[in-house]
């Protein structure tokens, strides 16, 4: 985390005024420019030759593990290499040619390296891995993990329920859900004339690895290792025409996800309920491909400092993956047609407006439209459950569609020098297709704020506001069979929003602010008898910078927030309903600086403790029952000390104390054999205490090295 | 649903009407320039801070796109015409335009110079953008002389935009949450802080088509959908962050029992007697729903109605 936060906050001006002046005063200065051929910028230090530095150095993690590496890499006690690069080329002629590598030592590397010809062309290599490391404490008795096919060891013991797998302990191999996404680009740019900008863009991403899911016998079911084991293709190409009256920008982009392994078959760990049901098999997620087409631009119009934005695309998702059998039973076979043909349209339409018609007075609106449209063939399938119970009855697969026009606008306008007004609406309408629930939804939202300038440097902005949700009649026959008529889902269900925010910022002298930041949001779900009642959502954060002098400067900065959710369930006529209630809080604190303590020597400290609660409870009857509190701690501190040794070369030392603990009544105490009937990987709430040292050499060479520092 | 050529009619009818002659800007007087461009300014503004600016694509002699190409304004270009400011000996900065959120200029009055060469092409978008309703100068973001400017690297882009969205700066630290405080993804990887015709800013048109940009594998369409997943991600996931796995707005079961009370097993109420210490319930613990119903985000599998297969 970067030492000294930036100044937060701008001050707001009253300033609409001047937006006018402005556009006329810009165009003025344009036609009144200068002679410039005199203008020799003989003392400009423009970037010639070449620069760059070298990092490198060792970093030793102790107590890392998957719950540091998530992200990091630095998912183990040893040393790594800590290496990075940086170099810069660039020609008297405007060629130039850069390269960035980051973290080179460690699963966290990413590196871009370009080459060009200024206001001609760039080409760009990007490479960028990214760590997932979920859990390094989980253990299964299934052999292949990473494969597509989990079996059991020989001497596996199969029962009814988890206690009766006499052979598990034995049997117990460690797993880590663990997998990387390593993504690699290439970009170019060319600028074909001074209206028109070509770009393309390929990208290969590949996400390999294990995740973890789960599979059932209907009644039985057991954790696994998935295999992971994806590429996503992408190309983006497109061409930009801008000159001072408008812009237009034309882009066409193709997806393609693949993924290598299209099923996960597992041997059945428990005694079969059914003869011949000792084999699962989930599918894993088709190969699809989306190709997009879009335009875009502007249109600035000097009538009342007016300016037009639009949009417009048009799209479609394909999946045609071949179906597996229905079962992995004797005799299953794979249904008619062997592919679902998938085809979903996507289009997408705006219009934007900003616009000044009076000095004091500022317009803005937005229209937008979304089509999703489900265009694939529905098909009627007798489905067999879970490798188990053949001759399900036929059921139709529903297809999801739905479309939204969106219209936003505000108005501001400024009373005086210090205060500014406003009030702005939302309004949505979303209609779905067949198969859902509702046949339309119906958002409206408005609110007021007001900008409040009282004393110079300070600047206090609220904003309030409610919103409501109604719908069209509720659709029954949409329900699946078993579902209870008097559940509305909330994506749907009618709703009532209210609102408030605060923001505040101080620059109190030249070298002191303070900002702060509140929100709250209740939501009531009024009309739903069952599911989610209400969201209640509370917000407040704040920030106290301080930097005296050049060669010092602190922060410290704070936030808390909770979320409290109620729902209703009901099981049935003769037992009580019941209600669950989710409250969660978070906290952060923390702390810093920056200190230039001698001319060579530089120190930053940074300091952070950031805990969760979560408290659930369920009541059945009016009786309350609460469950264990869930709970995470984070504490950091963060130290940096750098020598300048010479004007080339600097040390630096780094060091990271981190601890981590965390409780989850889901996972503690939840070993493979807890639960009689799910045979589980074992995982334990994520939880580290970490102590990281680093000593890293810098060396600059080139113009970088005489250069002023940055 | 409505017709998409009606849609598209109205679109272009409504880009039609938009397109109207504009209309000459009123000219003031033009106000004076340094005599000698840059080397007027870099006599006294030689502070090595300011001279990174030569390190960046501002100061790129070669472009004439840029403020130091052929017959660029260079200095000039973005901080407005300085000669009565020279002539002064810098002791009448009134015209002088500064930037940044304590700057001296309006917001309005900065983002003018910035859109003065970007409005076409970067900030195409700004003009109806939250951002610019709020007034943000493009200078509360950017360090435009910084040899490089912390907004635009993937590692410390979220602390800049964190200073003013304090409440995500929160959300950095809940125990599920995506690897910006990592420095592995930046909040331009989702939001175009330029302007977006999306809602929330967002780089797709959608909040799905935003999530499956990275999360292929959930785009479908399958052969068992999952009506909130194809609807909206943010229906069950918390995309700035959560204290529950997986970016959840809540835990399974309680979360799947917002929507789902069907007769059976998914309207019972799940206490905490499903604990370990009592009779360990595999609708409770470990992933709750999802030990069985796995294929919450959809499946392709000929016997996938319930998302288990």
């Amino acid at each position: 985390m970067p030492a000294v936060k930036a100044a937060p906050r701008h001050r707001r001006r009253s300033s609409v005024a001047g937006a006018v002046s402005l556009l006329a005063a810009g165009a003025a200065w344009a036609d009144g420019a200068p002679d410039t051929s005199a203008w020799k910028c003989e003392q400009c230090p423009f970037l010639e030759g070449y620069s760059g530095d070298v990092e490198i150095g060792a970093l030793y993690a102790h107590g890392a593990n998957f719950s540091y590496g998530q992200y990091t890499g630095i998912d183990r006690s040893t040393t790594y290499a800590d290496v990075a690069a940086a170099g810069q080329y660039r020609s008297a002629d405007g060629t130039n040619a850069s390269f960035d590598l980051e973290d080179l030592g460690l699963a966290s590397r990413a590196g871009t390296a370009s080459v060009g010809r200024e206001g001609r062309f760039d080409v760009k290599v990007d490479y960028d891995d990214i760590p997932t490391r979920l859990y390094d404490t989980g253990a299964t008795p299934f052999l292949g993990a990473g494969g597509g096919n989990l079996t059991l060891p020989a001497a596996w013991v199969a029962a009814g329920s988890t206690a009766g797998m006499s052979a598990l302990a034995a049997t117990l191999a460690p797993v880590n859900i663990e997998y990387d996404r390593r993504t690699a680009s290439l970009l170019g740019t060319y600028v074909a004339s001074s209206a028109w900008t070509l770009h393309a863009a390929f990208r290969h991403e590949e996400k390999d690895g294990t995740g973890l899911m789960s599979g059932s016998f209907l009644t039985q079911a057991a954790q696994l290792p998935q295999p992971i084991d994806y590429v996503t293709d992408t190309v983006e190409a497109g061409a930009a025409w801008a000159d001072h009256r408008a812009s237009l920008h034309l882009d066409y982009t193709g997806s393609w996800f693949k993924n290598d392994i299209d099923s996960l078959t597992f041997t059945n760990p428990y005694l079969p309920l059914v003869a011949g049901s000792t084999q699962g098999r989930l599918a894993l997620p088709p190969d699809n491909n989306l190709q997009q087409f879009a335009l875009a631009g502007n249109l600035p119009l000097n009538f009342l400092a007016t300016s037009f934005t639009y949009a417009a695309s048009f799209g479609s998702l394909k999946q045609d993956e071949a179906f597996l059998p229905f079962s992995t039973l004797p005799g299953a076979t794979v249904p008619t047609p062997a592919a679902l043909d998938g085809d979903v349209h996507l289009s997408h339409y705006a219009l934007g407006l900003a616009s000044h018609p009076l000095p004091r007075l500022s317009l803005r609106g937005n229209a937008s439209y979304d089509g999703r449209d489900d265009h694939t063939t529905p098909l009627t399938l007798a489905y067999v459950v879970t490798d188990t119970f053949p001759g399900g009855s036929a059921l139709t697969t529903p297809r999801y569609s739905e479309d939204r026009t969106r219209l936003e606008g505000s108005a501001d306008y400024t009373l005086d020098r210090w205060v500014r007004v406003g009030v702005g609406g939302k309004y949505l309408d979303t209609h779905y297709g067949p198969d859902q629930l509702v046949a339309d939804t119906r958002d409206t939202e408005s609110w007021v704020h007001a900008t409040l300038d009282p004393l110079a440097g300070l600047t206090i902005t609220l904003k309030g506001g409610n919103a409501s949700r109604k719908t069209s009649g509720f659709i029954a026959s949409a329900l699946p069979a078993a579902e209870n008529p008097l559940v509305w889902a909330f994506d749907y269900a009618p709703r009532d929003r209210e609102f408030f925010t605060l923001t505040a910022s101080w620059q109190a002298t030249a070298t002191l602010t303070w900002s702060v930041d509140g929100f709250f949001a209740n939501d009531d779900y009024r009309l739903s008898q069952l599911g989610l009642q209400s969201v209640h959502e509370r917000r407040a954060s704040t920030t106290l910078t301080w930097t005296p002098r050049e060669t010092l400067s602190a922060y410290i900065d704070g936030g808390y927030q909770r979320l409290d959710m109620l729902q209703d369930g009901f099981t049935g006529a003769f037992t009580a309903p019941w209600q669950a209630g989710d409250s969660e809080h978070f906290w952060n604190l923390g702390g810093g600086g920056q200190w230039a303590v001698a001319a060579r020597w530089t120190l930053a400290l940074d300091y952070l403790h950031a805990p969760s609660y979560g408290d659930f409870n369920t009541q059945v009857g009016g009786l309350a029952e609460p469950f264990p509190q869930n709970w995470s701690r984070l504490d950091s501190v963060r130290l940096d000390l750098r020598y300048q040794w010479t004007r080339a070369a600097q040390l630096h030392l780094r060091f990271i104390h981190e601890k981590y603990d965390s409780s989850d009544w889901a996972l503690g105490d939840v070993g493979p054999a807890t639960i009689p009937n799910l045979l589980a990987l074992g995982v334990l709430p994520l939880a580290h205490d970490v102590n990281l040292v680093a000593l890293t050499f810098r060396y600059q060479f080139g113009a970088a090295a005489s250069a002023p520092p940055p | 649903m409505p017709a998409p050529a009606a849609r598209a009619a109205l679109f272009i009818a409504l880009l039609a009407g938009a397109m109207t002659p504009a209309v000459a800007a009123d000219q003031g007087a033009a106000p004076a320039y340094s005599a000698k461009g840059a080397d007027s300014c870099l006599g006294c503004h030689d502070d090595p801070a300011l001279l990174s600016l030569f390190k960046t694509k501002h100061a790129r002699p070669q472009d004439d796109r840029g403020p130091f190409g052929h017959g660029g304004l260079q200095c000039e270009a973005c901080h407005g015409p300085g000669g009565a400011h020279v002539r002064a000996r810098g002791k009448q900065p009134a015209g002088i335009v500064d930037f940044g959120p304590h700057a001296l200029a309006t917001p309005a009055r900065q983002n003018a110079q910035c859109l003065g060469c970007h409005q076409s092409n970067t900030a195409h978008e700004w003009a109806a953008s939250q951002h610019a309703a709020s007034e943000v100068p493009c200078a509360a973001c950017h360090t435009l002389h910084a040899a490089h400017d912390p907004v635009l690297a993937t590692a410390t882009q979220a602390e800049v935009c964190t200073t003013c969205h304090q409440a995500e700066h929160t959300d950095l630290f809940k125990p599920s949450h995506h690897p910006l405080r990592e420095g592995k993804m930046a909040c331009t990887s989702c939001h175009a802080p330029h302007g977006s015709q999306g809602p929330f800013l967002l780089v797709g048109n959608t909040v799905t088509e935003t999530c499956t940009r990275c999360h292929a594998e959930y785009r479908g369409p399958f052969l068992w959908e999952h009506q909130p997943v194809a609807e909206d991600c943010s229906n069950c996931h918390s995309a700035h962050g959560s204290a529950q796995p997986a970016l959840l707005k809540t835990r399974p079961p309680f979360l799947c029992q917002q929507c789902h009370e069907g007769a059976g097993h998914p309207s019972v109420p799940n206490g905490p007697q499903g604990l370990p210490g009592g009779a360990p319930s595999a609708y409770l613990l470990a992933g709750g729903c999802v030990n069985c119903h796995t294929q919450v985000h959809g499946s392709n599998h000929p016997s996938g109605r319930a998302l288990m297969r």
